[in-house]
C-alpha cells in the first residue's frame, strides 16, 4: 500500500511546560507516539523532512505523533532539566498539551529507553509499547563500543566510523543519507544539536546504561515487543535479552541483517510494529 | 612587560608525522599508554625541569606548566607536582600553574588546597590558572561534557571563595554542596594569588576574564597570529565593557618561539619539531584526523565553525617557500633581529604585557632548545621589554 502521509504532515511548534517542543504530526487512526533515535530517523540527522519511509507506513493505520526530543530540531527541555524523571514528565505533559489520553508507544534506540521510563512511570498512558533496538539497561562488565568516541567528527574525512557502529550496511542508502561525509551546515546542526541533548542524559556513566531503570523493569506490566536487528553493532543482544527476561509482559523480536537504526535501515519493520500493535489495540484495517 | 617560559613536557618520541597519522587516528584519549617509555621518561622529567629552571637562570619572569591528561601531548597530568618540584629549586620566578582543570576534581577545593599550599611554598609566587579542561580530557575522565561551563564557573567560585572566606563555611551550588569548606593552609598573596584562564577565543570566556578582573592567556599555536589579534580586541572591548582600567599583563599570548643565528638557520632546525608537534601531538584537537571534541562541549554553531576553520587550513594554499610557511603560522622563528621586530610589533599593535613563549615544542632537543632560550632571553627580551614598557608608559597603560 501506498500512502501519501508525506501531504498530510503537520509540524508544529508548541509549549510544553514553557519549554517549546517541535512536533511532526501526520497519519489517520488513533494516536501513537513515536519517539525518536539517536541516529537515522525523524528529528536525527534527516534535515528538511520530518517524515521517514518508518514512519510513513505506520502513518497509514495511525495518527503518528512524533515530537523532537529535548536538543533535537529547534526541541528545548523542560528548564533546568538534568534527569530521566524530568524528561518523563515532559513528556506526559506533551501528551496532556495534546489532549492524548493513552497511547500506543513506539521508541527507537535513546527514544526507547524514554519511553520504558515513560511507561515504567505513567502506564495509564500507555496501551501498549514497541521497543526498536532500545538503550537503557545496565548490564555489568558487557563491552559495549563507546558511542560518543565513535560519532567525535573528524576534521576530514567524515563519518565513516558513526556509520559503521550504526548501520549493518555503513555504505548503504540509508547510512550515507544519515551521516554523509559532506555534511551540510545545516544537517551538521541538527547532528551535533542532537548529541548534545543525549549527552545530557546519556553521558552519565556508563553511556546510555541506567542500573535504576534496569533494576525497575519487572515493573513494567505494558504489553511489549522488543525489536533487536541482528546486526546491531552499537547494543549487545544480552541487553535485548535483559529487557524480555526482565519485563512480564514483553517478547523479542529480531530481524536479521540489519544495524542500530532499524527504522532507517529497514523501514518494512513498520509491519511487525503494526501486527504486535493490532493484537492489542482495536480499530487496525 | 612580562616574558614566561612555558612548558609544555611533550612526548618526543614518537614515529614521524606521516607514518604516525598513517597508524593513529590521534595522539590522545586512544593513543595507548604502551608507547610511553618510564626508563626513557625519566631523563625527560628530569631534563624539563632543568630547562624551566634554566629559564630562571636567564632572566624568564615566570615559570608556566600545565595539565593534561592521557595523551602524548603534554606530560603533565598533575601540574602542581611538577610546580612544587618549582618552589625548591628557584627563587625569583613566577610559578604559573595554567592550569588546574578545577572540573575535573571533585571536589574542587582540592585545587584551593594545593595551589594555597604552592603559593605558600614558594613565597607568594604562584599564579594560579584555572581551566575548564580539554575535549578530549571529557573523555578521558569521563566528565559529561553537557555541563562543562556551569560546572567550572561554579568550581571557580568554590575556589575563590575558599581562599577568600574565613573557614568554616558552607558552600550550597548547583553542582557542589560543602557543609564545611575550610581548607588549610590559605595563601600568602592576599586576597588571593591572580587567576589567569587560558582560551582559544569563546567570546564568553574573554568577558568574562574581564569582568572578574582575571588574566586572558590567549593559546594561538593552532592558527595564524591574527586569530589571536581578534581575540585581543575582544579582550579591549570587554575591558572598556567591564569598567576597568586596562592592565596588559593580564593579556597574554601563548605562542611558540625559536631563535636561532640567522632566519634561514631557524626555520631549517624548527620545522622538523614543529611539524611534529602540529601534525603528531595536537592531532586529536585541530588537524584532519579525528577531534575529540564532545558533544556540548561547545555549542553546535561554535563547532560546526571549528571544523570548517581547520578544513580550511587543512586543505587551503600553503606557501611553498619554507621562510613563509614558517612565518604564516609561528612568526617568531627566526633570527634575534626578526624575532625581536615582530614580537616588539606585534605586543605594541596589541597591549599584549604578557608573552607566554614554548621554546620546547615537539621533539626539540636539549642542545637547540637551551640555545635558542639563551639567543631570546639575551638578544630578545631586554630589546622587547624596553620598547614595550616605553610604549605603555607612554599610552598610559602602566600598572601603577
Amino acid at each position: 500500500m501506498t500512502v501519501d502521509v508525506a501531504a498530510r504532515l503537520d509540524r508544529s511548534t508548541l509549549d510544553v511546560g514553557g519549554a517549546e517542543v517541535t512536533v511532526a504530526r501526520g497519519g489517520e487512526g488513533d494516536p501513537l507516539l513515536y519517539l525518536h533515535g539517536l541516529c537515522g530517523d525523524v528529528h536525527s540527522s534527516f534535515p528538511g523532512t520530518d517524515w521517514t519511509p518508518f514512519l510513513g507506513r505506520l502513518g497509514a493505520n495511525f495518527d503518528v505523533v512524533a515530537p523532537a526530543l529535548p536538543g533535537y530540531n529547534g526541541s528545548a527541555g523542560p528548564a533546568g532539566f538534568d534527569d530521566v524523571e524530568d524528561y518523563v514528565f515532559h513528556l506526559a505533559d506533551l501528551l496532556e498539551v495534546l489532549d492524548i489520553e493513552s497511547v500506543c508507544l513506539v521508541g527507537h534506540s535513546f527514544g526507547a529507553w524514554m519511553a520504558a521510563e515513560l511507561a515504567l512511570r505513567r502506564p495509564d498512558l500507555v496501551e501498549a509499547m514497541v521497543l526498536l533496538s532500545p538503550l537503557g539497561v545496565r548490564v555489568r562488565g558487557l563491552a559495549v563500543p563507546p558511542f560518543f568516541g565513535a560519532v567525535a567528527p573528524r576534521g576530514i574525512g567524515g563519518f565513516a566510523e558513526a556509520r559503521q557502529l550504526l548501520f549493518a550496511d555503513p555504505e548503504g542508502e540509508a547510512a550515507r543519507r544519515a551521516l554523509p561525509d559532506d555534511m551540510g551546515r545545516e544537517h551538521q546542526l541538527l547532528w551535533f544539536g542532537g548529541l548534545q541533548g543525549a549527552a545530557r542524559l546519556g553521558w552519565a556513566a556508563p553511556h546510555f546504561q541506567s542500573p535504576v531503570l534496569t533494576r525497575r523493569l519487572r515493573r513494567i506490566d505494558v504489553p511489549t515487543l522488543v525489536v533487536r536487528g541482528g546486526a546491531d553493532r552499537l547494543v549487545p543482544d544480552q541487553m535485548a535479552e535483559v529487557w524480555v527476561r526482565s519485563m512480564p509482559e514483553a517478547q523479542l523480536h529480531e530481524v536479521p541483517g540489519v544495524g542500530h537504526c532499524l527504522p532507517a535501515e529497514r523501514p518494512e519493520v513498520a509491519a511487525d510494529v503494526e501486527g504486535f500493535l493490532g493484537e492489542f489495540h482495536g480499530g487496525l484495517p | 612587560m612580562n616574558f614566561f617560559f612555558f612548558h609544555l613536557m611533550p612526548w618526543p618520541n614518537l614515529a614521524p608525522p606521516r607514518e604516525f597519522l598513517a597508524e593513529h587516528e590521534a595522539a590522545w584519549v586512544t593513543l595507548s599508554n604502551a608507547e610511553y617509555d618510564p626508563v626513557a621518561g625519566q631523563d625527560l622529567y628530569r631534563r624539563y625541569l632543568d630547562e624551566l629552571v634554566y629559564a630562571e637562570e636567564l632572566g624568564f619572569d615566570g615559570l608556566v606548566v600545565n595539565e593534561h591528561h592521557q595523551n602524548a601531548y603534554g606530560l603533565m597530568p598533575s601540574p602542581n607536582l611538577v610546580a612544587a618540584a618549582l618552589t625548591q629549586r628557584t627563587e625569583r620566578a613566577k610559578i604559573c600553574v595554567l592550569g588546574n582543570a578545577v572540573t575535573l576534581y571533585n571536589p574542587p577545593t582540592r585545587v584551593a588546597e594545593e595551589m594555597a599550599m604552592l603559593d605558600v611554598m614558594s613565597g607568594g609566587r604562584l599564579i594560579a590558572g584555572l581551566v575548564v579542561g580539554g575535549g578530549p580530557e571529557y573523555y578521558s575522565y569521563n566528565v559529561n561534557p553537557t555541563e562543562a561551563r556551569p560546572r567550572f564557573k561554579e568550581a571557580l567560585d568554590l575556589v575563590v571563595k575558599a581562599w577568600t572566606t574565613p573557614g568554616p563555611f558552607a558552600y550550597d551550588g548547583d553542582y557542589y554542596h560543602l557543609p564545611y569548606v575550610n581548607p588549610w593552609p590559605r595563601p600568602l598573596q592576599q586576597p588571593h594569588p591572580p587567576v589567569w584562564i587560558p582560551g582559544l577565543g569563546s567570546p564568553s570566556t574573554i568577558e568574562f576574564c574581564a569582568d572578574k578582573g582575571f588574566g586572558y592567556m590567549g593559546v594561538a599555536y593552532y592558527a595564524p597570529p591574527e586569530t589571536f589579534g581578534r581575540q585581543a580586541q575582544a579582550y579591549h572591548a570587554a575591558v572598556a565593557a567591564a569598567g576597568r582600567p586596562y592592565d596588559p599583563e593580564l593579556l597574554g599570548w601563548l605562542t611558540t618561539i625559536y631563535v636561532a643565528e640567522t632566519d634561514d638557520r631557524a626555520v631549517e632546525e624548527a620545522a622538523p619539531h614543529m611539524a611534529y608537534f602540529q601534525a603528531n601531538l595536537a592531532a586529536g584537537f585541530v588537524g584532519a584526523g579525528k577531534v575529540w571534541m564532545p558533544p556540548g562541549y561547545i555549542d553546535p554553531p561554535a563547532l560546526v565553525q571549528f571544523l570548517d576553520d581547520l578544513r580550511a587550513q587543512a586543505e587551503g594554499p600553503r606557501p611553498s617557500d619554507p621562510r613563509e610557511a614558517m612565518a604564516a603560522r609561528s612568526p617568531l622563528v627566526g633570527s634575534p633581529e626578526t624575532v625581536r621586530q615582530r614580537l616588539a610589533d606585534y605586543v605594541k599593535r596589541h597591549k599584549i604585557g604578557t608573552v607566554l613563549g614554548l621554546l620546547q615544542f615537539g621533539s626539540l632537543p636539549a642542545d637547540l632548545t637551551a640555545r635558542s632560550m639563551r639567543l631570546y632571553a639575551e638578544e630578545v627580551i631586554p630589546y622587547v621589554r624596553k620598547e614595550a614598557d616605553e610604549h605603555f608608559a607612554r599610552e598610559g597603560l602602566m600598572r601603577p
